[in-house]
C-alpha cells in the first residue's frame, strides 16, 4: 500500500519534470533556426500594475509598453506582448519560454543570482500610503502595525526589514490592487508599493481619504527588463535601450504617462 | 534538477502552522457546512414553493458563482459590513461553509429522496409521526448514502481552502506563495504543499472509509 503511493508520487514528479524539459528543448530548436533573421520576440508582463502595464478594454498598455515598443523599432525586433501575471513571469523567464520581462521589476542582486537584467531604464522609491488621520509618519511608525503588500515586491522587502521576515502582520496579497482594497476595508493600517503606483492610485481615487507618506530611507530602485540566465538578446537591446533613453524618446513616454520630464541623469549614471 | 531541501526546511514550521490553519478552517467548513446544508436541504423539499423558493435560490448562488469571487466578496463586502474590519481567517471560513453548504444541501436532499416512499409509509402505518419517521427510519439510512458523496464534498473543500491565500489568510497555499515570491523558485513551495494537501486528503479518505465500513449492515 505504502509502496505503490511513493511509486504514483515519483512517476508525478517524473512526468512534471519531463514537461519542462521538453518546452525547452523547443524552444531552443526556435532559437537556432532563426539565422539572420530576427525572429518575433515573446516579451511577458503582468499587466496589473498601472501606469506602467494595465488591460485597458482586454489590451495591454502603459509607460513600459510604449517604452518597449519604442526600444524594439530602435533594435529592430517584432514582439508580442503577454499578461502572465507576477510569478509565473520569472518562471517563464527562468524556464527560457519567453524571450525577456517588462513588468516594473526592480533590479536587485537576489535576483541577479538568477536572472540577467539590462540597463536601468527607471527610477522608484517605495511609499507608505495610509488613510488621511493615520499617524504613520515614517517607516518605523510601521512597527507593530497591520501593513498590506504585493507579494514578492521590494515593497514587502521593505516592510519585512522593518518588521522581520514573514511577520505576521505582514499580509501578502497577490496583487496592489488587492493591498489596497485591504487598507480601504479596515483590515491594514497601511500599504507599502512603489511610488508611482500608490500616487496613481491616489489620483485616480481622491474620495478614499488617503494620503501617501515618503521616508528618505527608502532606497532609490530601479527597474530593468529581466533575461534569461546567458541571453544573447541582452546586448542588442541594452544598446536599444541607451539610445531611447539619450535620444529624448524616453522623455517623451516618460512626460505622456507621468505629467513630468524624468531624471534621465540619474539613470544614465547607474549604467 | 536543483531541488533545493534547505529552503523547504526553512519554510517548514511556516508549512506547517499553515497546515493545521488549514486542517482548521476545513473542519469548521465541514461542521458549519453541514448544519447549514441539513437545514438548507429539508428547506428545499419542503412541499409548498414559496417555502422552498428561497432555499433553492441560495444553492443557485453558491452553486453557480466560483468560490474565488465569493471569498473576495465576503472578504471585503460582508465581513467589514459587519466586523467593521477585514479578518481574513472569517471570511475564509464563511465561504467555504456558505459555499459547501450549497453543495451539502443537494446531496442531502438526494439521499432523503433515495429512500423509498414505502418506508414512510410503513413507519406511518406503525403510527409515527412525519418527524418520528424521518428521525427514526427514513436519516438513519439517507445517512449511509451521503457518506461517499459527502465525502467528495469535504475532499474537495480541504482543496479549495487554498484559495485562502489571495485574501492573505495564513493558511497552507499562503505560505506557499510567501516562499515562491521570497526565492522565485516555483517547484519547492509547490510541491511541498501539493504534498502535505495531498497527505491530509489521504487521511480524510482513509477516515470516511473506516466509517463507510463502520455504518455497514451487511
Amino acid at each position: 500500500m505504502k509502496k505503490s503511493f511513493l511509486l504514483i508520487f515519483a512517476s508525478l514528479i517524473l512526468v512534471l519534470a519531463a514537461c519542462g524539459t521538453s518546452e525547452n528543448g523547443e524552444n531552443d530548436g526556435q532559437g537556432s533556426d532563426g539565422g539572420d533573421e530576427k525572429e518575433k520576440l515573446r516579451v511577458v508582463t503582468d499587466a496589473a500594475y498601472a501606469p506602467f502595464e494595465y488591460m485597458d478594454k482586454g489590451e495591454i498598455v502603459g509607460f513600459d509598453v510604449d517604452f518597449i515598443t519604442a526600444v524594439l523599432e530602435e533594435a529592430g525586433y517584432e514582439f508580442t506582448i503577454e499578461n502572465v501575471g507576477w510569478d509565473p513571469l520569472f518562471v517563464e523567464i527562468k524556464d527560457e519560454h519567453a524571450d525577456f520581462a517588462i513588468s516594473a521589476i526592480t533590479i536587485n542582486d537576489d535576483r541577479k543570482e538568477t536572472y540577467d537584467f539590462s540597463v536601468p531604464y527607471f527610477e522608484s522609491r517605495n511609499m507608505i500610503l495610509v488613510p488621511t488621520d493615520s499617524d504613520i509618519e515614517s517607516g518605523d511608525d510601521l512597527k507593530g502595525k497591520k501593513v498590506a503588500v504585493q507579494n514578492g515586491t521590494t515593497g514587502q522587502e521593505v516592510v519585512e526589514e522593518i518588521l522581520g521576515t514573514n511577520n505576521k502582520n505582514i499580509s501578502k496579497f497577490e496583487n496592489n490592487n488587492l493591498a489596497i482594497q485591504e487598507l480601504l476595508a479596515g483590515g491594514a493600517d497601511a500599504v507599502v508599493a512603489d511610488n508611482t503606483v500608490v500616487l496613481e492610485y491616489v489620483k485616480n481615487n481622491p474620495d478614499k481619504d488617503l494620503k501617501t507618506v515618503e521616508d528618505p530611507n527608502f532606497e532609490s530602485e530601479f527597474y530593468g527588463l529581466m533575461f534569461p540566465k546567458g541571453s544573447e538578446l541582452q546586448e542588442d537591446i541594452n544598446e536599444a535601450v541607451k539610445t531611447v533613453i539619450e535620444n529624448g524618446t524616453y522623455a517623451e513616454i516618460f512626460e505622456e504617462w507621468f505629467g513630468k520630464a524624468p531624471n534621465v541623469d540619474a539613470l544614465i549614471d547607474q549604467q | 534538477m536543483d531541488f533545493r531541501f534547505d529552503l523547504i526546511a526553512e519554510y517548514g514550521p511556516l508549512f506547517l502552522k499553515g497546515a493545521f490553519l488549514t486542517i482548521g478552517v476545513s473542519l469548521l467548513g465541514i461542521l458549519l457546512g453541514c448544519i447549514l446544508g441539513l437545514f438548507i436541504g429539508l428547506g428545499k423539499i419542503v412541499q409548498n414553493k414559496w417555502i422552498a423558493l428561497p432555499f433553492a435560490w441560495y444553492i443557485h448562488f453558491f452553486r453557480g458563482t466560483p468560490l474565488f469571487v465569493q471569498i473576495l466578496l465576503i472578504h471585503f463586502g460582508v465581513v467589514p459590513l459587519f466586523a467593521g474590519t477585514t479578518n481574513a481567517l472569517l471570511a475564509l471560513v464563511l465561504s467555504l461553509s456558505l459555499n459547501a453548504a450549497a453543495y451539502i444541501a443537494e446531496i442531502f436532499r438526494a439521499g432523503i429522496q433515495s429512500i423509498e416512499k414505502g418506508q414512510m409509509e410503513a413507519a406511518r402505518s406503525l403510527g409515527m409521526t412525519h418527524r418520528q419517521a424521518m428521525r427514526h427510519v427514513i436519516l438513519p439510512q439517507a445517512f449511509k448514502r451521503m457518506i461517499p458523496p459527502l465525502g467528495n464534498e469535504f475532499i474537495i473543500l480541504i482543496k479549495e481552502s487554498s484559495l485562502g491565500a489571495v485574501i492573505a489568510a495564513p493558511e497552507l497555499m499562503y505560505w506557499g506563495r510567501a516562499m515562491q515570491g521570497q526565492y522565485y523558485r516555483p517547484w519547492e513551495p509547490y510541491l511541498t504543499v501539493a504534498f502535505i494537501y495531498l497527505i491530509l486528503t489521504l487521511s480524510l479518505s482513509y477516515l470516511l472509509t473506516r466509517l463507510e465500513r463502520r455504518l455497514d449492515t451487511k
